[in-house]
């Protein structure tokens, strides 16, 4: 492994990070609230950063093992030190609760340990939505936005962070590659904002809202979430958003050159969308009797579906209180996620249509052995190498699901509990059911299981193989 | 620019790789997804799976809007397809690599009409680096700059060697010859010397001086070597074919050895001059019989690397005072100069050179305009020829001496209408001269890039 390279990469992120905090302390600044948290914490980055910054070798050569190993190494440290402003500022005492925070955040989960949100210091609640804008697109693709010049096996890099089956690049240049994804996700969240503002939603409500949607996140600032503003057309922004955030960003800037077929004959867009629909009708008929209004059961069951899929994790209702139909749609849906390429987490639904395209293909075979099958997508012939890709990916996913609801078991509080933690945190979602509810949180799970679903998060975040790779020995050998 | 690469080969995988370093947009098309696969993982660059001749798969790789499409596929006839549909598409310029030496000829009949800006033939840009390397023997490779008025050639000091342990401004003072030592290589690295620096044995130095001047340098150099008057060649193939109809122009005598009677019969019919022996050249009995250590030059041009290396090392063995080695697998080359073969020629290498440089030719950089753009001391130095097109703030009419250059930037020679000027700190660039500049580190893609910002 090139040591020095990956070290100097680690330090030009955990630089970025401290430039970041200056957003959340100057927030701080304008509400008159202590700025020590923040300060300690970017004196703390740069002590660690700078020095590592002299690090660049002269040889950078990068290979696929080092791209994984940094980008699990970032994101674990960035929610390190992400986590200390909380601990500084005492919003959060304990520093395990305070990375499980963390890492809910940059993961874009949205899972919390905090039951009186509204107390706390609105610097501190704004670093805590912020987080989910920075890990919605990624800081190593931002790194690469930024960064003058990276050589093409930084593509590595972008590989390991971005999400889906199938990994590419928009542009020939991986700068302008990830310049445009980072642009098209500010002019939605620059919109998003807007819109809410127009709603009446004070501004500082209107960021971190937004800030929580684009990254597909969930962290709210009301106690009650979404549902405390009693602002329908907040609601219905903030969904038809938090669906426009799960779908893949390419798509966007096909839009934007224009490329109107390539979006029209995307499968997994409209798989993605029919699922939304057919999301929201069955669980408004489900639900049909316990709202007064047939807008308000149509706004909520909309809301929640395009909350669940897109894994954001808001809710307008304490939806553990519904029939089990709706409640067994919204597990589908969390694990099911929302499109490759965006800021969302889950399986993926191109994932998915690949499993059951697959399932197909081998029921084919069966019947009529000698049969050549091939599986398509969006018109394409899909390669054996990514199919294999896809059925280990789910492998494996179940398997650490598996294993987690396992571990955690020794808490307990009951299977529906334990299940629907694992669930809601490997998928990135945030609440789950029972005992981890909408209205509930995490803080009752002890030190180990909280440590255990931060893992769970950052391995459903960096698509599984990331964090396999950072803990696998001979990685660690020197090249 | 917007570059499309048609074939991910080894010669395409280094233009692509030299390229993506300059900024420039590629998009790679290979049939092999294993081989789109490898080189976007390497270089920053985009892939496309598919025949390059595929009207989709070119639309996809944004051809229509290409300012350069460069068809280096192993078919010839395939790369001039390519071209011809990539220009039909809109493409501003297209570049195929044609070899058959029976399509040369249509090839210059035919370019416009295939609209084709650019073919090139690697056997022929091999043929013709070797003919450069044989004009000056002492040195491992020569390059040329202003139109042919300006040599720049490599070559290894040896202990015995008047020039080691004397600093360059002793050297300048005492031969009284226009010469410029523009680069050094010692050991794993390259510098660009100043006056103070002290020559070792072992230093592998690269010199420029005006094409008349050069032969006198390596004499006063103490490198004795005679022009070379007759070649051993092993090896009748596309090579041997093209280089004969050089050294023939030259007057150089030449035997040719090759296995082949029908390879053989054709160089014979076509070459009065040569003459041809129909063997085996990796037997020494025949190659001692054929004069190899009598000859003055040596070239091992056979099918085969691995063959052509030992020859090679065997004709040092026997003393012959140059020896030039082809190898096509251009990642040998490295291993074979590290046992001591100085002079390899190697057409993919040509091939990609050449086309990185009419590539640079195209990049117009405003005020200045790369003329070519060669790599020298194994790649880790550039050379590059800038025609200076208009009056540039701080480096025309300004003397060389108060520049404020970049550091490890060298300006080793102006040509100045029918003049060449080896520059001394007195000496000034005007509007319209061509100036070479040698570098290590940077990427200057104009003259004004050289100067301290």
């Amino acid at each position: 492994m090139n040591y020095r390279m990956v070290g100097y990469l680690l330090g030009v992120i955990l630089s970025i990070e401290a430039a970041l905090l200056f957003v959340p302390m100057l927030t701080a600044l304008l509400y008159g609230e202590p700025l020590m948290p923040f300060v300690f914490t970017i004196l703390i980055l740069l002590a660690v950063s700078v020095p590592a910054l002299f690090l660049r070798p002269k040889e950078s050569r990068f290979y696929a093992k080092d791209g994984f190993v940094c980008v699990a190494g970032a994101w674990i440290l960035l929610s390190m030190f992400g986590a200390l402003p909380f601990v500084f500022s005492g919003a959060i005492p304990s520093y395990v609760d305070a990375v499980f925070e963390t890492v809910s955040g940059f993961t874009t989960t949205g899972a919390t340990i905090l039951s009186d949100i509204e107390s706390l210091p609105k610097g501190i609640l704004l670093w805590r939505s912020f987080t989910h804008w920075i890990g919605g697109m990624g800081v190593l693709v931002f790194m690469l936005a930024i960064l003058p010049s990276v050589g093409g096996q930084a593509i590595h890099l972008l590989r390991a962070e971005t999400t889906g089956p199938q990994k590419g690049k928009l542009v020939p240049k991986m700068k302008h590659s990830a310049m445009i994804l980072y642009a098209i996700y500010f002019a939605l969240s620059v919109l998003m904002a807007v819109l809410l503002l127009c709603t009446g939603m004070p501004l500082y409500d209107s960021i971190v809202s937004t800030f929580a949607t684009a990254g597909t996140g969930g962290f709210s600032v009301l106690n009650d979430s979404i549902a405390g503003y009693h602002n329908p057309a907040a609601e219905w922004i903030i969904s038809v958003f938090m669906v426009l955030f799960g779908v893949n960003f390419n798509l966007y800037f096909f839009l934007l050159l224009r490329r109107y077929k390539e979006v029209l004959k995307n499968e997994e867009l409209r798989v993605y969308l029919i699922l939304c629909m057919a999301a929201t009708a069955v669980i408004a008929w489900n639900v049909w009797d316990s709202f007064a209004s047939a807008e308000g059961c149509i706004r909520t069951a909309f809301f929640q579906a395009a909350s669940i899929i897109s894994t954001t994790g808001f809710s307008t209702v304490n939806y553990d209180l519904w029939p089990d139909l709706a409640k067994t749609i919204l597990l589908c849906l969390m694990v099911v996620g929302s499109c490759a390429g965006s800021t969302a987490g889950g399986l993926k639904v191109s994932r998915v249509i690949l499993m059951f395209k697959n399932m197909g293909r081998e029921l084919k075979h069966l019947v009529r052995p000698n049969s050549v099958n091939v599986v398509r997508m969006d018109g394409e012939a899909v390669p054996t190498e990514t199919q294999r890709r896809v059925s280990n990916y789910v492998c494996m996913y179940v398997s650490f699901i598996a294993v987690s609801v396992l571990l955690l078991s020794v808490e307990g509080f009951g299977f529906e509990t334990h299940f629907t933690s694992v669930l809601t945190c490997i998928n990135n979602v945030g609440p789950g059911l029972a005992k981890v509810g909408p209205a509930e949180n995490f803080a009752d799970y002890s030190v180990f299981s909280k440590l255990l679903l931060s893992l769970n998060m950052l391995i459903g975040r960096l698509e599984i193989l990331p964090m396999l790779v950072f803990f696998t020995p001979t990685v660690w050998k020197k090249t | 620019m917007n570059i499309v690469i048609i074939g991910g080969g080894t010669v395409g995988a280094a233009i692509c790789a030299e390229l993506s370093a300059e900024k420039h947009d590629i998009t790679i098309i290979d049939g092999d997804p294993n081989a789109v696969e490898k080189i976007t993982s390497t270089s920053d660059v985009f892939g496309v799976v598919g025949n390059g001749a595929d009207i989709s798969v070119l639309r996809k790789a944004g051809a229509e809007k290409a300012d350069l499409v460069i068809a280096v596929t192993s078919g010839d006839e395939l790369n001039i397809l390519c071209c011809a549909a990539a220009k039909k598409l809109g493409a501003q310029n297209t570049v195929a690599r044609v070899r058959n030496p029976e399509y040369s000829e249509l090839m210059a009949l035919m370019k416009s009409e295939m609209n084709l800006s650019l073919t090139i033939n690697p056997e022929l840009a091999a043929a013709k680096e070797i003919y450069r390397a044989l004009r000056f023997p002492a040195a491992a490779k020569v390059d040329t700059f202003y139109r042919g008025r300006v040599e720049m050639a490599e070559f290894v000091v040896s202990e015995s060697s008047p020039l080691c342990g004397v600093t360059l401004n002793e050297l300048r003072s005492k031969l009284n010859l226009r010469f410029l030592v523009c680069g050094v290589l010692r050991g794993e690295e390259a510098v660009i010397p100043n006056g103070l620096f002290r020559l070792n044995a072992g230093d592998v130095i690269c010199v420029t001086a005006p094409d008349e001047e050069l032969s006198r340098f390596f004499l006063a150099a103490g490198e004795k070597k005679r022009p070379v008057k007759d070649v051993l060649i092993a090896g009748g193939g596309r090579v041997s074919y093209y280089l004969e109809a050089l050294l023939q122009k030259a007057h150089i005598k030449s035997t040719v050895i090759e296995k082949g009677r029908a390879l053989c019969d054709d160089i014979a019919q076509e070459y009065a001059s040569a003459t041809v022996v129909c063997g085996d050249a990796t037997h020494q009995e025949l190659l001692l019989e054929e004069g190899l250590e009598r000859t003055d030059a040596f070239l091992a041009l056979l099918d085969t690397d691995e063959e052509n290396a030992i020859i090679s090392m065997y004709a040092k063995t026997k003393g012959v005072r140059k020896v030039v080695t082809l190898i096509r697998t251009m990642s040998y080359i490295d291993f074979f100069r590290g046992v001591g073969l100085q002079s390899i020629v190697s057409p993919r290498s040509s091939t990609a050179s050449f086309i990185l440089r009419y590539v640079r030719s195209l990049a117009n950089a405003g005020s200045s305009h790369i003329e070519t753009l060669h790599k020298v001391l194994f790649d880790r130095v550039a050379a590059i020829e800038f025609r200076v097109k208009e009056n540039i703030q701080g480096l025309t009419d300004v003397p060389l001496k108060a520049l404020k250059c970049k550091k490890g930037i060298l300006i080793a020679c102006i040509g100045r209408k029918d003049k060449v000027i080896i520059p001394t700190g007195d000496d000034v660039i005007n509007n319209g001269d061509t100036v070479i500049v040698v570098t290590a580190k940077h990427h200057p893609e104009g003259l004004e890039d050289i100067l301290e910002s």
